[in-house]
């Protein structure tokens, strides 16, 4: 395995800019999720590091080469695919042993590295079966079976597990991380679902508009979002985004509403806001930090409930508070209807603010 | 209630499904639709199975050329083993194989050449694409006709441009000889018919799905074991359905060969469909030809079973 570095990255096609001067390093060994909305560039970047379109400009190296100008093949990478791209008319083993065959190795050794991947993968018992006789787990280990009986550098996975169902793909999730475990890999991973980037992934790429928005540790990605982008996209229920107004009441800075109340912040949250450039601030609260109190008190915030969701163990509560929805968390027990009044409390503590005007964190 | 009396309740459920009713009452149940499709039935009974029916019956009949039709005399199968027995159908038949095998194995080649240099994106490709469809759109007849004088021994332009290159000293006879004139007409036919099947591969490339291709390349297949090992497989079955008709097709000509030859020079080109034409038309012998007909009804027939059962084979492993 061997580490993969894409320096100042660029594809565009004419004036459109589809990766937009990406630089990120890929440990030896490390499970990468590049993850994003439609669009977003990742399986285009996903495409420039296996070598199946063209650079624009920039460069990338995997291990200790640069292969920015060369073939697929002679990049020593193996990819999995969306929908599996097992060669329908070739039985498993035949499929298994096709990258072995193209890089002409003898038949013994194709026959013993192929028994050997489908004894990890637990296929041994299919590789006589054509493709189309296989459930979609089954293709999609020999999909990865594929990738891995030649050894590669590294791997590069494009949304394997969406065509899964719900089950399987919960299933095939852990398979692929303990896979990653146990080979050691160096992992490329690309998805839409931010849940499977956050569950398997060493450290997730945020791609949005052909830009990379932030590039750390699923936990600091949660923690600290750089951007409103990151902040909406990471995390189910999304975190909530609040617009209101920096001002001054008394010498203690306060965030206002248009609706006419305001909240005073601590000094922490203060000095964050004391740098937006204007006057415009976004408040951003995930739905653990957010209360709802039976009364008024200091710091509360009027609201109005939208819907109630209960799932069984906790009870979801979207409340409009300054013309937007706040997702809240509660205990199940807690009595709420729609359209009821309620009284917001924000943790101080572990809010999110961010400018308004340029969509970055404010910090202190 | 009880949980034994909810179990009683599940015995009453019928083990197997209700038996369906026998065929004579559900087509009496379905009469109105039977009403529906009639005139359409009638029609086909007229214009398609009773000139069927009349080929067959005419061709257990001698019908001699200096009487009427209606006093046509039965010979039973002697057609049959007059047709079976004498050389001349040996030599047609032969003809006609050499001709299907050679204008279906040629137009497909070509028209795969075709298709596979079209389905990358280049400057001009729509004009070539809309250039190579020519040969197909153009009428038969007035194509055979151009190529006759193409092919002309005193004033065909193929001879003109090659002694005007050197390349030959006197003017060739390609559709006067013996020797060359079944080839010479099969050059026309693979021209004529190579488009149809580039537009049935062009179709099929299209659905080659773009990730095997691009898996083929990960995993290190050059361009042309790409082609071999997944654009070709892919295109099996839209190939099975173009050659089969293909082969009706030239089972069935008629047009260039009756316009370039009338099946002539000493019948060298003369295949199936010429023949009975000739039989028929010409000499008046209907039952003869008729039982010719027939003999090529089977063979097409045989021929459309295969077809429909590679175009149903293709719906089985798609839906699996």
């Amino acid at each position: 395995m061997a580490e993969v570095v894409l320096k100042d990255v660029v594809k565009s096609y004419g004036s459109i800019y589809a990766v937009n001067h990406v630089s990120l390093k890929v440990e030896d060994g490390e499970f990468v999720a590049l993850v994003g909305p439609s669009g977003c560039g990742k399986t285009t970047t996903l495409n420039l590091v296996a070598g199946l379109i063209p650079l624009t400009r920039g460069e990338i190296w995997i291990g200790d080469r640069e292969v920015s100008g060369l073939d697929p093949k002679d990049r020593d990478i193996a990819m999995v695919f969306q929908n599996y791209a097992l060669y329908p008319n070739k039985s498993v083993y035949k499929n298994l042993a096709f990258p072995l065959q193209m890089r002409r190795l003898g038949r013994a050794e194709i026959d013993s590295k192929v028994q050997a991947a489908a004894k990890v993968l637990d296929i041994t018992h299919l590789l006589e079966r054509k493709p189309r006789e296989l459930s979609g787990g089954q293709q999609q280990r020999v999909a990865l079976g594929r990738a891995l009986v030649r050894d590669p550098r590294a791997f590069l996975m494009d949304e394997p597990l969406s065509n899964l169902d719900a089950k399987l793909r919960v299933q095939m999730r852990s398979e692929i991380k303990r896979f990653h475990q146990d080979m050691k890999a160096t992992v490329i991973y690309v998805t839409h679902d931010q849940l499977e980037a956050v569950t398997m992934a060493d450290k997730m790429a945020v791609m949005n508009g052909g830009f990379l928005q932030q590039y750390d540790s699923p936990a600091n990605v949660f923690a600290n979002p750089v951007n409103m982008f990151v902040a909406s996209f990471i995390g189910s229920p999304a975190m909530s985004l609040i617009p209101l107004e920096a001002g001054s009441d008394g010498g203690t800075t306060v965030l206002r509403s248009p609706e006419g109340w305001s909240f005073a912040l601590d000094g922490r949250n203060a000095a964050k806001v004391a740098k937006a450039k204007g006057k415009r601030v976004v408040l951003g609260a995930r739905h653990s930090t957010v209360r709802l109190l039976p009364n008024a008190e200091p710091g509360t915030v009027p609201g109005k409930v939208y819907t109630v969701e209960p799932t069984g163990d906790v009870t979801f509560a979207q409340v409009f508070v300054s013309g937007a929805l706040v997702n809240v968390s509660l205990p199940p027990t807690y009595a709420i209807r729609p359209d009821e009044t309620v009284n917001v409390l924000f943790d101080q503590a572990r809010m999110h603010l961010f400018d308004g005007e340029t969509e970055m964190a404010l910090t202190a | 209630m009880s949980t034994a009396q909810g179990q009683a309740i599940f015995r009453d459920v019928p083990a197997s499904p209700p038996k369906k009713p026998h065929i004579g009452q559900r087509a009496w149940q379905a009469r109105a639709d039977y009403l529906y499709v009639a005139p359409a039935i009638l029609v086909m009974l007229i214009v398609i199975a009773y000139p069927i029916y009349y080929t067959i019956e005419l061709s257990f009949f001698n019908t001699p050329a200096n009487l009427q039709l209606s006093q046509k005399q039965w010979t039973g199968l002697s057609n049959y083993t007059a047709i079976l027995s004498s050389p001349v159908f040996w030599k047609v038949t032969w003809q006609t194989l050499v001709w299907t095998v050679l204008s279906t194995f040629f137009a497909f080649v070509l028209g795969l050449g075709a298709a596979l240099s079209l389905h990358r994106e280049f400057v001009g490709r729509a004009f070539l694409r809309g250039l190579l469809l020519v040969p197909w759109v153009v009428s038969a007849v007035a194509a055979s006709y151009v190529w006759k004088w193409l092919y002309h021994s005193d004033f065909g332009a193929i001879s003109a441009m090659l002694t005007a290159a050197g390349l030959i000293d006197k003017p060739i006879n390609f559709v006067d000889n013996t020797q060359t004139s079944l080839y010479a007409l099969i050059v026309v036919n693979i021209w004529k018919e190579f488009s149809f099947a580039m537009i049935m591969l062009m179709a099929g490339l299209q659905t080659v799905p773009e990730q095997l291709l691009r898996a083929a390349q990960v995993d290190g297949a050059s361009p042309w074991q790409r082609f071999w090992h997944v654009t070709f497989p892919h295109l099996s079955g839209v190939s099975t359905v173009t050659v089969l008709l293909l082969v009706v097709q030239n089972f069935n000509s008629f047009i260039i060969p009756f316009i370039m030859t009338g099946g002539g020079p000493v019948g060298s080109t003369q295949i199936w469909i010429t023949h009975i034409y000739e039989l028929a038309f010409l000499r008046q012998r209907w039952g003869l030809g008729a039982a010719y007909a027939v003999l090529l009804f089977l063979i097409m027939m045989t021929l459309g079973y295969f077809y429909v059962r590679a175009l149903t084979r293709g719906d089985e492993s798609r839906a699996g």
